[in-house]
Parts: C-alpha cells; sequence; structure tokens
C-alpha cells in the first residue's frame, strides 16, 4: 500500500508500521460496510423514502399554518385532510350515551365511558355494583370465564385485590352484550 | 501450439517480499483467534459513529447515488467514492487510540516469526 511510505516518516518501528496496516485493514472493512449499506440504501430508494417523508411533514405543517379555521385549539388535529375537509379540534356532535342515557359530547364520549361503563380507576366506588354483578355471574359458571381463565384463578385466590376488580369490569363489558 | 495453451504463470498471492506478508498473516490470524479483532472492529465503528464519521461517509455516498442515479450505483463505487477521504478523516483521538490497543496486543502475543 503506497499510503505506508506517507505514514512513515523513515523512523517508525516495525510494531508501529505493523499496527498502522492492522487498522488499515479494519478501516478498510469499515468502509466496505458502510459502502455496502449505502449502496442497498441507494437501490432501494430508501433514502428517497426518506425525502418524501420529510416532504409530507412539511406539507401538513404547511397546511396546518394555511388553515383560516383554527379557533385557538390549534393542534395536529386541524389539518385540512385528503378531501379537503377540516376537522374541529375537539367533536362537538352531542348525542345520549347508549348506557346511561345521558346527553353527551362525542368529544368526550369516551371519559364519560370510562365512568358510565366503570372501566376507569376513579369511577370505582360508583361501579363496584356492576363488577359485583360480574363476578357474581361469573362465580355461577357464566361463559365470560372461558375468556380469561388466568384472571378467573386469581380472582379467586386474591379477592380482596385490586386485580380482581380490574377483572370484574373487564367482565363488565361482556355481561352486558349477554344482556 | 495455441496461445491458450500457454497459461500464464499462476498469479503469486505474495504482492509483497514474502516475509513481511506472512508476519501479517500470522497477525491476523492471532487477531482473529483471540476474538480481539472482533473487539477492535467493534470499537473502531463505534468511535466513527460517534464522531459522525459514518454520517459523513453516508451523505458521501448518498450525493453520488443521487449524481449517478441510484439504480447505477454499484458497491465497489461508493468504496472507491469513500476510501480516500474517509482514511483522511478518521479524528486523530481515534486512530490514536485504536494503535495504541493494536500496539498493546502485538507486544503482549508472542510473534514466533519475528
Amino acid at each position: 500500500m503506497s499510503q505506508m511510505s506517507a505514514l512513515n516518516d523513515g523512523s517508525l518501528s516495525p510494531l508501529s508500521q505493523r499496527a498502522s496496516r492492522c487498522f488499515d485493514n479494519l478501516l478498510e472493512s469499515i468502509i466496505v460496510d458502510v459502502a455496502s449499506e449505502c449502496h442497498r440504501i441507494a437501490r432501494l430508494g430508501l433514502d428517497r423514502n426518506l425525502e418524501e417523508e420529510e416532504e409530507e411533514l412539511r406539507l401538513s405543517a404547511q397546511a396546518r399554518v394555511a388553515d383560516p379555521g383554527s379557533s385557538g385549539e390549534s393542534n395536529s388535529k386541524n389539518v385540512i385532510d385528503i378531501f379537503g375537509q377540516t376537522h374541529p379540534a375537539i367533536a362537538s356532535e352531542t348525542f345520549d350515551c347508549m348506557n346511561c342515557g345521558r346527553p353527551v359530547t362525542a368529544g368526550r364520549f369516551a371519559p364519560h365511558l370510562e365512568k358510565c361503563m366503570g372501566k376507569g380507576r376513579k369511577a370505582r366506588t360508583k361501579v363496584t355494583r356492576s363488577s359485583t354483578i360480574a363476578r357474581n355471574r361469573h362465580s355461577r359458571g357464566s361463559p365470560v370465564t372461558v375468556y380469561a381463565p388466568y384472571s378467573n384463578a386469581t380472582n379467586s385466590s386474591r379477592v380482596s385485590n385490586g386485580t380482581t376488580r380490574t377483572a370484574g369490569e373487564e367482565y363488565g363489558d361482556f355481561t352486558f352484550e349477554e344482556s | 501450439m495455441r496461445a491458450s495453451i500457454n497459461r500464464p504463470p499462476t498469479p503469486n498471492p505474495d504482492e509483497e517480499p514474502e516475509k513481511e506478508l506472512s508476519v501479517q498473516e500470522i497477525i491476523n490470524i492471532k487477531l482473529i483467534e483471540s476474538g480481539e479483532k472482533e473487539k477492535l472492529m467493534e470499537l473502531l465503528r463505534e468511535r466513527l459513529i460517534e464522531c459522525g464519521w459514518r454520517d459523513e461517509m453516508k451523505a458521501l455516498c448518498r450525493a453520488y447515488a443521487r449524481k449517478k442515479g441510484r439504480n447505477n450505483v454499484t458497491v465497489d463505487d461508493l468504496v472507491q467514492v469513500i476510501t480516500p477521504k474517509g482514511r483522511a478523516t478518521v479524528p486523530d483521538s481515534v486512530k490514536a487510540e485504536l494503535l495504541q490497543r493494536i500496539r498493546s496486543f502485538l507486544t503482549s502475543v508472542p510473534l514466533e516469526a519475528l
């Protein structure tokens, strides 16, 4: 390798020379690795994909900025979609909850359901009723137990535990469907 | 006699004076056997990633691929593209660290041919 004479100031010990050659070999392997990876990226067009993704992000950011209808709640939900429609950040339609019958805002439906159907942590006291019902149901051998045999086992052994209640709340969903 | 019958002499794998090359081969074997070569590779790879060298090389490759057309690129092309700059831009500290480790390996392992 002609490179060696460039590195060699004439007084380089054989040890250093050999070390230098080893280093060059290592470096060459790594260069080939990098070249190979870049070759793959080039042939598969992966760098192109990255570019396009960045472009799309930029375009969607533009769309966000250009949208005049943002009512102060300008977050990522206020973008123009592919049909050219914009949707308000928080869905404001009102309908009646099919569980409790109360009128509810669409955007608040999920948190409402949490309390309403007893899946959430906070509303547990209100909900122990339905979880008790669920537990009674499947102590009578309801098919619900088939779905989660493991939880059922722990249920019977750890009654006072919080785990029980969570499992019970899950079963709550099933029992509603059954009825 | 046809020219094809006159085979060219079997190419000599030794490009350099025999003695030096065989020492180098021994060194290489010892490096691999002891597992030190792999450690050195990992170390070098890590350092080169940390200092951004790898990203620089990838950028060079990308630019070259864009110019030449990404389906016209070969691995050899890319190796040729990045080798000169690659060798030149290895940080001195990285090189020194690796050389130090190699040297201590070479002195610790008895090389009979020496």
